[in-house]
C-alpha cells in the first residue's frame, strides 16, 4: 500500500483543501438575512451601468503583462538584494544583465505604444 | 608522388563536372558545351599521362589504393575507392586518349547538329563513368559505373531518336545488356554473401585459401555473364551491330575502343577469381574463340561499312576473351590496348567517309575514294593493316601474343581457330578497302576530304596504331608483360614460326581480297551464286535475331498473356480493393479532425488516461504472473 | 573552454535582442537590415559551434551540459533556422513592418530548442521548452489579418498549455519519487527502487505524453494540422522540423540517461505509439487536398518513423533518430520552401495552386519532387538511408512487426507524395511564373544538395550521429 500512499495523499489533499477552506469560511463568517442590497452582484462598490457582458479594452491586458514582467523581476531582486553582500560581483553583473534584458522589453513595449491609453 | 595519386579521383570528377556544367548552365550554347567537355577531357588525359609515367617508371607490382567508406552494415562493407596499378594505368591512358581524340573529331563530325550540347554532355558523363569503372577498387563500385556506361551507351545509340531504327537499337542494347548485368549482379551478391566484402585486393587475399570449387564455379560463371553482355560475346552479341545506329564517333569510342572492352578489363581485374576455376576458364576461352570465328564469318559478306567494322569488333573482342580464357591475361590486355587504337581509327575513318558521302554507308556505293580523300584512305589502310596483323604494326604483336599463348599452352584447336580468324580478318578488311577506296566503282568521285579537326585525330591514332605494339614486342623486351601480369599467367618465349605463319596468313588474306575485288580475277558475283545458301546464312547473321524474336514471341509473350489475365482479373481486383479501402479509411479518420479545441483536448486527456490505465494494468499483470 | 562553451547560447540571446532593438531604432522598423543581421549572426554562431567541436563540459552540477550530442543538435537547429530565414524572403512582406520581431522570435525559439537538447535537468528542459513554445504561440498567429492564423495561434496556446500541465505533473511525480530533477541523480536514486511503483510509472507516462504532444504523436496530434495550415508557412516549416527535433532530442536524452530502458520497459509503449502514429498519419494524409495540410499529416507520420528508432532503443535506432532528424531538415524544409514560394505568388496552398507548376517553375517542381521522394523513402534520396537505419534498428531489437508496419505505410505514403508531383507535372497550368528570390534559390539548392548527398553518401552524417549518440552511454 505504501507505494500508493504518495499519490493517494496528494490526491486527497487536493480535494480536501479547497472544500475545507470553504467549509471553514462558512463556519466562521457572519450569516445575516439576505436583503436587496446583499443580493446585488457587487456588494461593495458602484452599481453596474449598461450591459455587464461587454469587452474589456486590450490595454488592460497589455498593462497587466508589463506589470507582470516587473512583478517577477521584483521577486528575483528581493532575495538578491537581501544577500547582496555575500553574493559578490558576479551576481551583481548577472543582475545587471537581467535588468538590461527587461529594460529592452520595456523599451519595446513603450515604442509599440503599450503604455499609451487609447 | 603520391599526391598525384590520391588526387586521381579528379580524373573521374572532371568529366562529371563538365556534364553538370553543360546540363545546368551551358546547354543553350553548343560551342561552349563542346569546348567545356573537351577541356575537361584534356585535363583528365594530362593527369592520366602523368600517372602512367609514374606507374611505368616505378618498379612493377606497386599498387596505390585509397578508399572512403560508403556503406557499412553487419556482414557487408562497400567502399568508394581508387585502385591504381599498371592494369588500370593502361586503361586510363587508352580511355582518356581515345575519348579526347573522339571528342575533338566530333567537333567536325557533329557540326550543326541541333543536339550538340546534349551530345557532348553524354560524352562527358560517359567518359567520367568509364574512368570511374577503370579506377574502381571493388565490385560494388564497378557495378555502379558499369550500369552508368550502359546508360550512356543507350543514350548515345539512340541519340538520333527521330529514327525508329535508332530507338529500336538503343532499346535492344539496353535490354540485352540487362540480361548479362543480372547475372553479374547475382555474382557480386554471391561474393558479398560469401565474403562480406567486395574489395578486389581483399577478395584476392581471401581466395588464396578458399578452394570450394562447387561455390566458386557458379560465381565465376555469373560474373562472366557481365562481360558476355557488355563485351557482346555469343549469345548476347546481337546488340552491338545494331548499336551502329548511333553517330559514328560514338561507335568508335564506346562500341569499339572503351565500353565494350570493359568486359575484358573486368576479366583481367577479376582474373584471380577466374583463374582459380579451370572449368570456367575453359568455357570463357571457348565462348571467346567461337565469337571470334562466328563474327568474322559474318563480316565476310556484310555491305555496310560500319557493320563490317562492328562484326570485326565482335570478333576481336572474342579474341581478347579467348586470351583471358586460356590464361594469357597479358596478351588479352595488350590486344585490348592496340585494338582500341586501330579500331577507333577505323571507325573514325569510316565516319570521315560517311561524312563525305553524306550518310551513305553501303560500300558498293562508294569506290575510288583514295583519289579524293588521301588522308582518310591512308590512315584507314594503316588501321586495317594493324588489324590484319601485318608486322611490325601494333596488331601484329598483340595478336601474335595471343596465338603464342594458345599454342604454348597446348590449346592447339584454339590456336588453329585463331589463325583462321586472322586470315578471315585480313580478307574482309581488305575486301572493304578495295571495294570502297580503290576498285572499279566511281561513285565516290564527288567526295571531299574532311576538315583538319577530323583528320588530325586520324593521324594521331594512325601513329599510335603503328607504334603502340612495340611496348609489348619481344624485340624491346616486352615491357608491357613485365608490368601487367597475373599469377598463373606465365609469359612465353617468342616463337618465330608462329610469327611467320600468322604474318603469311594475313598476307594471304589480303592477297585473296586483292585478287577478287581489285583485279577481279575471280568474280565475286559468281562466288556469291555458287555458295548462295552459305551467303544467305552469313548475310542474315545466322538468323540469330530472328531466332530470338521467335523465342521471345513464344515464351515471353505467351507467359505475358497468361500473366496479364491473372493481373487484370485477380491482382488488379485485390489491389483496387485495397487501395479503395485505404483511401476510405483515410477519409473516415480525417473526420476525427473537426476543428474544435475541446475535442482535441478530449483526445489528449483520453490518450493519457488510456495509456496510464493500460500501463498500470500491464505492470500489474506481469508482476502478478 | 569553461563558460565559453556556452557562447552560442549567449550570442543567440544577444542576437535576438539586437534584432529586436534594431527594429526599434532603424527607419521602417529595420525592414531592410534585420533579415541580413539575423542571417549573418546565425551563420556566425554556426561557425562558433563548428569551432567548438570536440569540447565538452558540464555546468551547474549537471543541470546543463555541452557534449557531442548538443553539438549535433546545435548544428541541426541553427542550420534549419538559417535555411528558413533564407527561404522566407518575399513571404515576409505579408508581415508588413513587423519583420524584426519575427526574426527575433525565431531566434528565441531556436535558443529554446538548443537549451532543450543540452539540458541535463527537468526544470531547465521545461524552461527551454516554454521559451520555444511561447515563441511559437506568437509566431503561429503572426498573420494578423488572417483568421486562420489567429485561430492557429489560439488553439496552439490552449492545447500547448494543457500539454505543459500534463508534462509538469509528470515531472513533479518523477521528482516526488526520486528527490531530484537532475537526470544523473534521478538515474542513481531510481536504480535502487522498485520498478513497479505506480507513482513512477505515472510520472514517466505523463512526461512522455507531454513530449508526444510536441512531437504530434497520435492521439496527441490533433492540434498539428490546424496549426500547420493556419500558421505562416515558414513558421510551419520550423515548427515541423525544429520543434519536433528538439522534443526528440530532449526525450532521447531523458530516456537514455535518466530512465534507461533496461530498468523501465518503455519501449513497448513507444512502439505502440509509433505504430498508431504511422498508420493514422499516412492514412489521413491520403484524403488531403491542401499541400500544407498534407505536409502536416505527413510530418505526423514522419514523427512516427523517428519514434521507431527510439522504440528500438539500441545504438542503431538512436543513430537513426539523429540521422533522420538531420535529413528531415533538408527534405522537409525543401518541400515547405517550395510551398512558401507558391503561396507567396498565388496566395493559396491548395492543390490547385500547384497544378502545372513544372511548366511555370521547373526547378521548384523538381525540388519538390525530390524532397517528396526523400520523405517517401525512395533511394537514392536521403530519406531512404534514414528509414534504413531506423527500421534495421527496430528489427535488431525484435520489433519486426513495427518495421513491417513502417514499410507498408511508407508504400502507402508514396501515393500522396507522388500525387503532388503528378499534379505539378501533368496538371493544367496557368501562365504565371513563380518568382524565386536569390536567397530562396540558395536555400532551395542547399535543401536539394543536402537531400541528395546524404542519400548517396550517408557515411559522414551517420558517423556524426554515432559520435553524438556515444556520449549518452
Amino acid at each position: 500500500m505504501s507505494e500508493h500512499a504518495t499519490i493517494g495523499v496528494f490526491l486527497i489533499l487536493t480535494l480536501v483543501f479547497p472544500i475545507a477552506a470553504m467549509i471553514a469560511a462558512w463556519l466562521f463568517r457572519a450569516k445575516p438575512e439576505p436583503s436587496e442590497e446583499k443580493l446585488l452582484p457587487y456588494e461593495c462598490g458602484v452599481d453596474t451601468q449598461g450591459p455587464s457582458q461587454m469587452r474589456f479594452k486590450i490595454n488592460y491586458f497589455i498593462y497587466a503583462l508589463v506589470f507582470l514582467a516587473f512583478d517577477v523581476e521584483t521577486i528575483f531582486l528581493y532575495p538578491w538584494a537581501a544577500k547582496f553582500q555575500s553574493l559578490g560581483l558576479f551576481a551583481f553583473v548577472e543582475m545587471i544583465i537581467f535588468i538590461a534584458i527587461l529594460v529592452v522589453g520595456l523599451w519595446y513595449a513603450w515604442k509599440e505604444g503599450a503604455l499609451k491609453w487609447y | 608522388m603520391f599526391d598525384l595519386f590520391s588526387g586521381s579521383w579528379i580524373i573521374v570528377a572532371l568529366p562529371f563536372a563538365a556534364f553538370a556544367a553543360i546540363g545546368l548552365f551551358l546547354h543553350r550554347w553548343p560551342k561552349a558545351a563542346a569546348y567545356t567537355s573537351i577541356l575537361a577531357m584534356a585535363l583528365s588525359t594530362l593527369w592520366s599521362i602523368l600517372i602512367a609515367i609514374q606507374v611505368f617508371t616505378a618498379a612493377p607490382g606497386q599498387v596505390f589504393t585509397a578508399a572512403v567508406r560508403w556503406l557499412e552494415m553487419p556482414g557487408l562493407r562497400v567502399d568508394m575507392g581508387i585502385l591504381i596499378d599498371p592494369l588500370s594505368a593502361v586503361m586510363l591512358l587508352v580511355v582518356t586518349i581515345v575519348a579526347l581524340l573522339v571528342q575533338i573529331y566530333s567537333l567536325g563530325y557533329m557540326e550543326g547538329d541541333p543536339g550538340l550540347s546534349s551530345y557532348f554532355a553524354y560524352h562527358s558523363i560517359f567518359a567520367g563513368s568509364m574512368l570511374g569503372l577503370v579506377l574502381s577498387s571493388n565490385f560494388g563500385q564497378v557495378f555502379v559505373f558499369w550500369e552508368l556506361v550502359g546508360l550512356c551507351s543507350y543514350l548515345l545509340i539512340g541519340f538520333w531518336f527521330g529514327r525508329d531504327s535508332a530507338k529500336e537499337a538503343a532499346k535492344k542494347a539496353f535490354i540485352t545488356n540487362r540480361v548479362g548485368d543480372f547475372g553479374f549482379l547475382l555474382g557480386i551478391l554471391a561474393l558479398a554473401v560469401l565474403f562480406g566484402n567486395l574489395d578486389y585486393q581483399h577478395l584476392a587475399m581471401r581466395l588464396t585459401d578458399y578452394h570450394n570449387l562447387a561455390v566458386l564455379l557458379p560465381i565465376a560463371l555469373l560474373l562472366f555473364a557481365g562481360p558476355v553482355g557488355k563485351s557482346a560475346q555469343f549469345p548476347l552479341h546481337v546488340w552491338l551491330p545494331d548499336a551502329m545506329e548511333g553517330p559514328t564517333p560514338v561507335s568508335a569510342l564506346i562500341h569499339a575502343a572503351t565500353m565494350v572492352a570493359a568486359g575484358v578489363y573486368l576479366l583481367a581485374r577479376a582474373f584471380f577469381i577466374f583463374s582459380a576455376v579451370p572449368q570456367a576458364m575453359y568455357l570463357i576461352a571457348v565462348v571467346g574463340g567461337f565469337t571470334a570465328l562466328f563474327a568474322a564469318s559474318i563480316a565476310l559478306v556484310q555491305i555496310d561499312i560500319k557493320r563490317i567494322l562492328a562484326y570485326s569488333t565482335l570478333s576481336q573482342l572474342g579474341y581478347m576473351v579467348m586470351a583471358m580464357g586460356i590464361g594469357a591475361m597479358t596478351a588479352g590486355m595488350f590486344h585490348l590496348m592496340t585494338h582500341a587504337f586501330f579500331k577507333s581509327l577505323l571507325f573514325l575513318g569510316a565516319g570521315s567517309v560517311i561524312h563525305a558521302m553524306h550518310g551513305e554507308q553501303d560500300i558498293w556505293k562508294m569506290g575510288r575514294l583514295s583519289a579524293k580523300m588521301p588522308v582518310t584512305t591512308w590512315t584507314f589502310v594503316i588501321g586495317a593493316l594493324a588489324l590484319a596483323g601485318i608486322p611490325p604494326l601494333s596488331g601484329f604483336w598483340s595478336k601474335d601474343e595471343i596465338l603464342l599463348g594458345a599454342f604454348s599452352r597446348g590449346h592447339l584447336f584454339l590456336y588453329g581457330l585463331g589463325s583462321l580468324v586472322a586470315f578471315m580478318t585480313a580478307f574482309y578488311m581488305f575486301r572493304l578497302i578495295f571495294v570502297a577506296f580503290f576498285g572499279s566503282g566511281t561513285k565516290g568521285s564527288h567526295a571531299h576530304e574532311s576538315p583538319p579537326v577530323m583528320t588530325w585525330p586520324l593521324l594521331i591514332l594512325a601513329l599510335l596504331s603503328v607504334v603502340a605494339g612495340f611496348v609489348g614486342s619481344p624485340l624491346l623486351g616486352n615491357v608491357f608483360g613485365k608490368y601487367i601480369n597475373a599469377p598463373g599467367a606465365a609469359h612465353h618465349e617468342m616463337n618465330i614460326a608462329i610469327m611467320v605463319v600468322s604474318s603469311l596468313l594475313a598476307a594471304g588474306g589480303i592477297f585473296l581480297a586483292w585478287l577478287i575485288y581489285q583485279k577481279e580475277v575471280i568474280s565475286h558475283l559468281e562466288l556469291k551464286q555458287r555458295f548462295a545458301s552459305v551467303y544467305e546464312i552469313l548475310y542474315h547473321k545466322y538468323y540469330i535475331d530472328e531466332l530470338y524474336a521467335r523465342l521471345v514471341a513464344v515464351f515471353i509473350d505467351g507467359s505475358a498473356r497468361v500473366l496479364e489475365w491473372v493481373d487484370l482479373k485477380i491482382v488488379n481486383g485485390l489491389v483496387n480493393g485495397l487501395a479503395y479501402f485505404t483511401g476510405w479509411s483515410g477519409k473516415q479518420l480525417s473526420y476525427t479532425e473537426n476543428g474544435q479545441v475541446q475535442t482535441y483536448a478530449l483526445y489528449l486527456f483520453g490518450g493519457v488516461l488510456v495509456i496510464l490505465v493500460g500501463a498500470v494494468l500491464a505492470v500489474y499483470y506481469t508482476v502478478l504472473a | 573552454m569553461g563558460y565559453l562553451l556556452l557562447a552560442p547560447e549567449m550570442l543567440l540571446t544577444v542576437l535576438g535582442i539586437v534584432v529586436l532593438a534594431l527594429g526599434l531604432i532603424l527607419p521602417q522598423r529595420g525592414k531592410k537590415v534585420t533579415g541580413a543581421v539575423a542571417m549573418i549572426g546565425t551563420l556566425g554562431i554556426l561557425v562558433v559551434v563548428f569551432w567548438q567541436f570536440g569540447y565538452e563540459a558540464e555546468f551547474f552540477q549537471g543541470v546543463y551540459g555541452i557534449d557531442a550530442y548538443s553539438h549535433f543538435f546545435r548544428v541541426l537547429f541553427l542550420s534549419a533556422a538559417l535555411i528558413i530565414f533564407a527561404m522566407a524572403g518575399n513571404y515576409l512582406h505579408l508581415f508588413s513592418e513587423r519583420q524584426s520581431e519575427w526574426y527575433s522570435l525565431m531566434l528565441f525559439a531556436t535558443l529554446g530548442m538548443i537549451i532543450m537538447a543540452s539540458s541535463g535537468d527537468l526544470i531547465t528542459l521545461y524552461v527551454g521548452m516554454e521559451l520555444m513554445t511561447i515563441s511559437f504561440y506568437i509566431l503561429s498567429a503572426y498573420l494578423l489579418d488572417d483568421g486562420r492564423s489567429a485561430e492557429a495561434g489560439l488553439k496552439y496556446l490552449i492545447l500547448g498549455a494543457l500539454s505543459s500541465a500534463v508534462m509538469l505533473f509528470g515531472i513533479s511525480l518523477i521528482y516526488a519519487s526520486s528527490g531530484s530533477t537532475v537526470f544523473a541523480v534521478v538515474y542513481q536514486t531510481l536504480q535502487a527502487q522498485v520498478v513497479t511503483q505506480p507513482v513512477l510509472i505515472a510520472g514517466i507516462i505523463l512526461l512522455i505524453a507531454g513530449f508526444a504532444f510536441k512531437i504530434a504523436l497520435v492521439p496527441f496530434h490533433m492540434w498539428a494540422p490546424d496549426i500547420y495550415q493556419g500558421a505562416p508557412t515558414p513558421v510551419t516549416a520550423y515548427l515541423a522540423v525544429g520543434s519536433k527535433a528538439a522534443a526528440f532530442a530532449a526525450l532521447l536524452r531523458i530516456l537514455v540517461t535518466a530512465l534507461p530502458a533496461a530498468h523501465y520497459n518503455w519501449t513497448m509503449l513507444l512502439a505502440i505509439l509509433a505504430a498508431v502514429t504511422i498508420i493514422t498519419g499516412n492514412l489521413i494524409a491520403l484524403a488531403q487536398r491542401n499541400v500544407k495540410r498534407l505536409l502536416a499529416y505527413s510530418s505526423i507520420a514522419q514523427a512516427g518513423y523517428i519514434l521507431v528508432g527510439l522504440a528500438a532503443s539500441n545504438v542503431y535506432g538512436f543513430k537513426g533518430v539523429l540521422f533522420y532528424a538531420m535529413l528531415y531538415v533538408f527534405s522537409n524544409i525543401g518541400a515547405f520552401a517550395v510551398a512558401t514560394l507558391v503561396e507567396t505568388q498565388s496566395g493559396s496552398s491548395d492543390f490547385d495552386a500547384f497544378s502545372g507548376l513544372a511548366k511555370r517553375a521547373p526547378m521548384l517542381a523538381a525540388i519538390m519532387t525530390i524532397c517528396m521522394l526523400s520523405l517517401a523513402g525512395i533511394p537514392p534520396m536521403a530519406g531512404f538511408a534514414g528509414k534504413f537505419y531506423l527500421f534495421s534498428g527496430a528489427i535488431q531489437s525484435g520489433y519486426l512487426w513495427l518495421a513491417f508496419i513502417g514499410l507498408i505505410m511508407s508504400m502507402v505514403s508514396v501515393y500522396y507524395y507522388l500525387n503532388v508531383s503528378r499534379l505539378m507535372y501533368i496538371g493544367k497550368s496557368s501562365e504565371q511564373s513563380v518568382p524565386v528570390p536569390a536567397m530562396a534559390r540558395v536555400a532551395l539548392l542547399v535543401c536539394l544538395v543536402g537531400t541528395l548527398i546524404i542519400g548517396i553518401y550517408p557515411q559522414p552524417l551517420s558517423q556524426f550521429a554515432e559520435i553524438a549518440i556515444q556520449v549518452l552511454y
